[in-house]
């Protein structure tokens, strides 16, 4: 924060914060200051010349927005001459500007011609030159309209495209009075542009209106505009929800607050349509003659007591499991797990973080103490030097992404890790692209020169990390054997970019490692991870500001759900299970006997699949996941459901894993809810209700809480989500202090252990949350992978997520515009690969192995290595965890997404 | 005809020098090599002291300017930035020092780099000038090659670089902020000021920014030191000043005259006066961006405050003569026309206003001469509010040529 000055404004004294842009200070201050093309988000433009002011001592006329505060500055804001240069400035603008009233949208030009009785044509004094002009449109986009009569080139769509996003797709086309702003090369659906709508909510006038719901929109007659949290990727963006007659109509980004500053990307703005879609579950259904019928809620609710109850007795509680969501709140999960844990009376709760960061968080807890990133969102913008391996952060995590992109264009020096390009390689200084399976070696040689070059933290080493020293050199010893040219050997990685990218990280002042599923969805995860955090450890790029490792989550509440405790081995907050006094506790709070909570831990969410296979789970309760999507090897998934006594699906749509139950209850979409989650950094956010659920659609807790009723067990009363969250902050101590009404008004990121706490922006300032208090290194060895390429199998198969698309597509794919980006399948396979197979771009592939076998077009693509594929997982009609296995990691139980031998051979029609 | 060579400090005997061995028969980086044997602040000194100002059109005190960009260059890096980019209409002085002499600007620069401790200049040149970006390319590489330009120059700890780049051919790019966005591959649109080049230039580091005339008096005030330079010129004006004389005169050209000439010495002198059969009528100096004087005028010496004091501009040394033939209405919807079609577009009252001003002319020629002369200084009110407001000196430029033709020469409106 700067300090305040005082400053004489039109003859009276003010006091304003220092060096802060002058314009915005004015109105800040209650100053009534005219100007379009200054926006707080923006650099300065000084386009409109509205804003002009009188400073004492400058010559002539000045642009508030183009100065900042000084101490004793003396200006005059308002005056004859002032007044009558914003009215000439004005009228120029009106006079190439087309009349036309567009209620989708606040038009700050209209407004201020409002303001200066320059709204009816006849009081102008130019002749009007719009149509003279010609000026060109657009409708090209799939979420946009650009229309150049409405546009007064502000600079603000540009501007937020390449400062904010970091884009730089916009431009102005043609010079002077028939300038006008051009996408691309010209055609906005050509373009670059991938629709995230900055330039829509920075258009000053109607001159970039989105395309859906545009004739529903009144701005000046809105219903309600509901702030909330996007329900897509874990960066946990706010946003404002737009209602007409209980149906969202719009979604804009909420600015001024943390985590995006009203940034959004095409998911958060456009990807709402699926809460509002006929294809929504309305009402329970039940299987009968082996169809899906619908019914009501009390059979439902009896028919699952019932069945649930039937299998407990039969076959005894370990028959029964159940998978939280990472799409629902940290209340609905709460609830959740607490009802698996008193009314199952096992730990057998998991949900698709296994299958995402579980080896990531095993090691950081192992290692560090805590699964959770150690920093904010805005360090990425920051840090000198930023380490992304297996994470395609501009496609999953696009908001991060834009402050990654801020810091590049400042110099911070980017280091990516990916076996295939990713669109952050263009921003890279250095992209190390090893062969599949082989991040450990990768790690190892990086710390190899590391070490070699003294670029270790000695200080941090010796008071920081356990053993000190000692353990230092049990490290070394093992990496000595990773020189570059072995290093290459295993990887592919040429040896000078490994000594680039150790030199780039082992002299960087402040670095940050974001990680992602290609290094933690892999039989090695854990390890991939130990490494990493070694490499972290030894240079001392934790444990301070704007330093330490972060795993970008990527759903909306897939960190929260751990933190609430959906996870077989820890209640909510990380608190063991196994630990008899930790049970004490959460049985006081839950008002239950000791005895009742199971101290096993309980099923991981593969190993739930598998005990169903054997029989061992006869009974599985689902909410709000999609198994039958997100999980490896899909006919072994299927078989093991297809085998179950009785498989409870609460969703808001008929997923394929919902297809297969034998109960489908129908629950509610976030703009349908109350709650919290939290996101990748931390911050626990509100989601608030905006809309009515479709049907009879319910709240996930409440059918919870109704299941857990009709089995005769008493797991709690709540009035509201408030009411829970206020017991679930009673037992996970890292929220201890928060409450929804804080929420209100403060941002909070975990630990907040008291009301009275500010919260924790950086973790392991002073310690590391391990017993000891510090760090530990696990040196670990390469492996060659299992899983190998043959004569049979002779390509490694890769998988993913696509920017357009949302892990199993339940909920993107509802949204046409979504769909309009993106909406096929496809594989991709390196263009030498290609020819050898004699394929072409666009043609029609099988892939398959022994486990399973699909269809997708192909792609040729040189950023894929050769004998390397690639293909999103979210297509329905090409589900490829078909073909995945789900062999694990032994230490978190994660299935290896990112490596299957597979062929291919083209389709013939 | 020709100045006699005591009253020349740029051009050199009038000949062509663009081969290295002939320059430096001429004395080519004698003046560089001397200042390479002084420290920087005496080489500051010498140019404040000679009193030189910017030959680009504004007249800023070059020592000034030279200072301040050594003052702001705390961090060892800083570029020295020649403006090259000749657009102005009538303007054609750079181009002959170029073409004839390209090793003179060479050194100026060299002289430049040493005084504010750059190690890399630029030249950015307007696009057309084939010949001139051919021969100073050339020179480059020859003074390059004999160690006048590179690293180490000479056995010394300094070392300088020199890079071309070609305008694209926008008018707006010679001014200083928009050059330097254009030099670092952005659209030329002019920059927000403050910060000057001088704190934060070429990529936000203090860059010298000097018109090519400028520069090229530089080795003169080293050699021969400031006192001697000072003995040409006014004492607020001191030196010489090309002037580019073009119009209806007998002898169109480039000619280097003693700052205080009066104007009519310089049209009727080496400008030759009017053609057989014409007469004076008026004069546009300064180029479009420029002032009309009328003949009662042109006995105004040429220095930046005696034209000044008259409200008229010497600009770029453009002195542009117009004979009984020529139409004032014409010249005025032509120059009209230049803004419109330059202005960048960036800020509105010159990206609109221009086009407004255009609009109104085109409409009141339709009229008669009458209604001509009534709708000038409605112009004229109109250009003052454009000037005021706009971003760049591109939009107050219209006021300067609509208000001189109103107070200097409106009877003369056909």
């Amino acid at each position: 924060m700067s300090r305040n000055v005082s400053v004489e404004i039109n003859g009276k004294v003010f006091s304003l914060p220092e060096k802060t842009n002058l314009l915005k200070s004015l109105r800040d201050a209650g100053f009534d200051v005219p100007g379009l093309c200054y926006h707080p988000r923006i650099s300065p433009t000084g386009a409109c010349r509205l804003c002009c002011i009188r400073i004492e001592g400058l010559r002539g006329i000045s642009m508030a927005c183009t100065l900042e505060v000084k101490e004793g500055m003396k200006m005059i804001t308002t005056d004859e001459e002032l007044e009558n240069l914003r009215r000439v400035n004005l009228e120029y603008l009106l006079s190439e500007h087309k009349d036309e009233e567009d209620r989708s949208t606040f038009d700050e030009l209209a407004e201020l011609a409002r303001q200066y009785g320059l709204d009816k044509p006849e009081n102008r004094s130019l002749p009007n030159i719009c149509d003279a002009l010609d000026f060109p449109s657009d409708h090209s986009s799939p979420v946009l309209t650009y229309d150049g009569n409405k546009c007064i080139k502000c600079f603000r769509c540009v501007k937020a495209c390449a400062e904010i996003q970091g884009k730089e797709v916009l431009s102005m086309a043609s010079r002077g009075i028939t300038s006008y702003i051009v996408a691309g090369f010209g055609v906005w659906g050509d373009s670059e542009c991938d629709g995230c709508g900055e330039c829509i909510q920075l258009c000053p006038t109607a001159a970039i209106v989105e395309k859906p719901h545009r004739s529903e929109i009144d701005v000046y007659n809105s219903e309600k505009a509901v702030r909330t949290t996007c329900p897509y990727c874990g960066v946990g963006c706010q946003l404002e929800l737009w209602v007409n007659n209980n149906k969202i109509v719009r979604a804009s980004g909420t600015e001024g607050l943390m985590p995006n500053d009203g940034r959004l990307c095409v998911k958060g703005r456009f990807g709402y349509e699926y809460v509002g879609h006929p294809d929504r579950l309305t009402q329970p259904l039940i299987r009968k003659n082996g169809k899906l019928e619908p019914a009501g809620w009390d059979e439902a609710i009896a028919l699952v007591a019932s069945r649930f109850g039937i299998i407990r007795d039969t076959y005894g509680k370990d028959a029964l499991a159940g998978y939280a969501s990472a799409k629902a709140t940290n209340e609905d999960n709460y609830i959740f797990q607490k009802f698996i844990r008193m009314v199952f009376g096992n730990n057998n709760v998991d949900y698709c973080t296994r299958l995402c960061h579980a080896s990531t968080v095993t090691a950081m807890i192992r290692s560090i103490g805590d699964g959770a990133g150690s920093n904010s969102i805005a360090d990425f913008e920051s840090a000198d030097c930023l380490f992304v391996t297996g994470n395609n952060i501009i496609e999953t995590h696009p908001i991060t992404a834009t402050y990654v992109k801020r810091g590049a264009a400042k110099g911070q020096a980017i280091i990516v890790v990916d076996p295939r390009y990713t669109p952050l390689v263009r921003y890279a200084k250095v992209w190390l692209q090893p062969k599949l399976g082989t991040d450990v070696a990768l790690l190892n040689g990086l710390i190899h020169v590391i070490i070699r070059e003294g670029w270790i933290d000695q200080t941090f080493i010796e008071n920081r990390i356990e053993d000190g020293m000692q353990a230092f050199l049990g490290l070394k010893e093992l990496v000595s054997r990773y020189d570059p040219a072995e290093t290459e050997r295993i990887t592919g990685v040429p040896a000078r970019l490994i000594e680039e990218a150790a030199r780039i990280f082992g002299s960087a002042k402040n670095a940050i490692i974001a990680t992602g599923m290609g290094m933690s969805q892999q039989v090695t995860g854990t390890h991939n991870v130990f490494s990493l955090i070694n490499m972290m450890l030894i240079t001392g790029q934790v444990g301070r500001e704007g330093a330490g490792i972060n795993p970008p989550r990527g759903q909306n509440n897939v960190q929260g759900a751990t933190d609430v405790g959906c996870s077989p081995m820890m209640y909510p907050g990380y608190i063991p299970i196994s630990d008899k006094e930790n049970r004490r506790r959460v049985a006081a709070l839950w008002n239950t006997d000791v005895e009742k909570l199971d101290g096993r831990p309980g099923l991981t969410t593969v190993e739930i699949v598998h005990a169903a296979h054997e029989g061992n789970i006869r009974g599985l309760y689902i909410m709000g996941e999609n198994p039958m999507m997100s999980d490896p090897n899909l006919n072994h998934t299927r078989e093991a459901f297809e085998k179950l006594d009785f498989l409870v699906v609460q969703d808001i749509f008929l997923t394929e894993t919902a297809q297969l139950a034998d109960v489908v209850l129908p629950a509610t979409a976030f703009a349908e809810k109350n709650g919290t989650t939290v996101s990748s950094d931390r911050r626990i956010l509100r989601t608030r209700k905006a809309v009515l659920p479709p049907g009879e659609g319910r709240q996930d807790w409440q059918i919870i809480l109704a299941i857990a009723a009709a089995m005769k067990s008493d797991i709690g009363h709540y009035s509201d989500e408030a009411a829970i969250f206020d017991e679930l902050a009673k037992a996970a101590p890292i929220m201890g202090g928060v409450s929804h009404a804080r929420l209100e008004n403060e941002e909070l990121q975990w630990p907040c252990p008291t009301p009275d706490h500010p919260g924790t922006p950086t973790l392991y300032l002073d310690r590391f949350n391990t017993p000891s208090g510090k760090a530990r290194l696990f040196p670990v060895d390469h492996a060659e992978q299992n899983e190998k390429t043959s004569t049979e199998f002779p390509f490694l198969l890769n998988t993913g997520r696509i920017l357009y698309h949302y892990h199993t597509s339940t909920m993107s794919r509802k949204s046409e515009v979504l769909n309009a980006f993106a909406n096929e399948a496809f594989v991709l396979i390196h263009p030498a690969d290609a020819f050898k197979r004699s394929l072409l771009s666009g043609q029609k592939i099988r892939i398959y192995n022994d486990r399973g076998s699909i269809e997708a077009i192909v792609k040729t693509d040189e950023g894929v290595l050769e004998g390397e594929l690639f293909m999103p997982f979210h297509f329905t009609e090409s589900r490829v965890n078909m073909l995945t296995r789900d062999e694990l990691d032994p230490f978190s139980k994660i299935a290896p997404f990112k490596l299957s031998a597979v062929n291919i051979e083209k389709v013939t029609s | 005809m020709k100045t006699p060579d005591a009253k020349r400090r740029i051009l050199r005997s009038g000949k062509t020098l663009w081969n290295l061995a002939d320059a430096l028969k001429a004395g080519s980086y004698q003046a560089f090599e001397k200042a390479l044997g002084k420290d920087t602040q005496e080489i500051l000194e010498e140019i404040f002291l000679s009193g030189l100002r910017g030959r680009g059109g504004a007249g800023f005190p070059t020592g000034t300017k030279t200072k301040a960009v050594h003052t702001s260059n705390t961090h060892g890096c800083s570029y020295v930035v020649c403006n090259a980019d000749e657009g102005e209409p009538g303007t054609f002085k750079d181009r002959i020092l170029m073409e004839e002499d390209p090793h003179l600007l060479l050194e100026g620069l060299l002289i430049a780099s040493l005084a504010v401790r750059a190690s890399h200049a630029y030249i950015y040149i307007r696009g057309e000038y084939g010949r001139s970006i051919e021969r100073l390319q050339t020179a480059i590489d020859e003074a390059r090659k004999a160690s006048w330009l590179g690293e180490g120059i000479r056995g010394s700890s300094f070392s300088l670089d020199i890079e071309i780049m070609r305008g694209a051919g926008s008018y707006l790019c010679g001014e200083e902020l928009t050059l330097l966005e254009s030099l670092e591959g952005k659209r030329g649109y002019p920059r927000i000021k403050p910060p000057f080049p001088a704190e934060k230039g070429l990529w936000g580091k203090p860059t010298l920014v000097n018109n090519v005339e400028t520069l090229a008096n530089l080795p003169y005030i080293m050699m021969h030191g400031a006192a001697a330079y000072r003995s040409l010129g006014t004492e607020a004006s001191p030196g010489t000043k090309l002037v580019c004389i073009s119009g209806d005169v007998k002898n169109p050209g480039v000619y280097e005259v003693e700052m205080g000439t009066p104007l009519k010495d310089i049209i009727h002198g080496p400008g030759g006066g009017s053609r057989e059969g014409d007469e004076i009528c008026f004069v546009l100096l300064g180029g479009a961006a420029g002032t009309f004087a009328s003949v009662s005028q042109l006995g105004i010496p040429l220095c930046y405050d005696a034209l000044r004091k008259e409200g008229l501009s010497l600009g770029s040394g453009a002195i542009m003569v117009f004979g009984k033939n020529a139409s004032l209405k014409d010249i005025l919807q032509n120059i009209l026309g230049f803004f419109k079609h330059e202005s960048c577009g960036k800020c509105v009252p010159c990206r609109t206003g221009t086009y407004h001003l255009m609009q109104s002319w085109i409409g009141g020629c339709t009229n008669n001469q009458g209604e001509r002369k009534k709708l000038l200084p409605q112009l004229v009110a109109e250009a003052r509010n454009i000037a005021q407001t706009c971003l760049c000196p591109l939009g107050q430029s219209p006021v300067m040529p609509l208000e001189s033709a109103m107070k200097n020469i409106i009877e003369l409106m056909d």
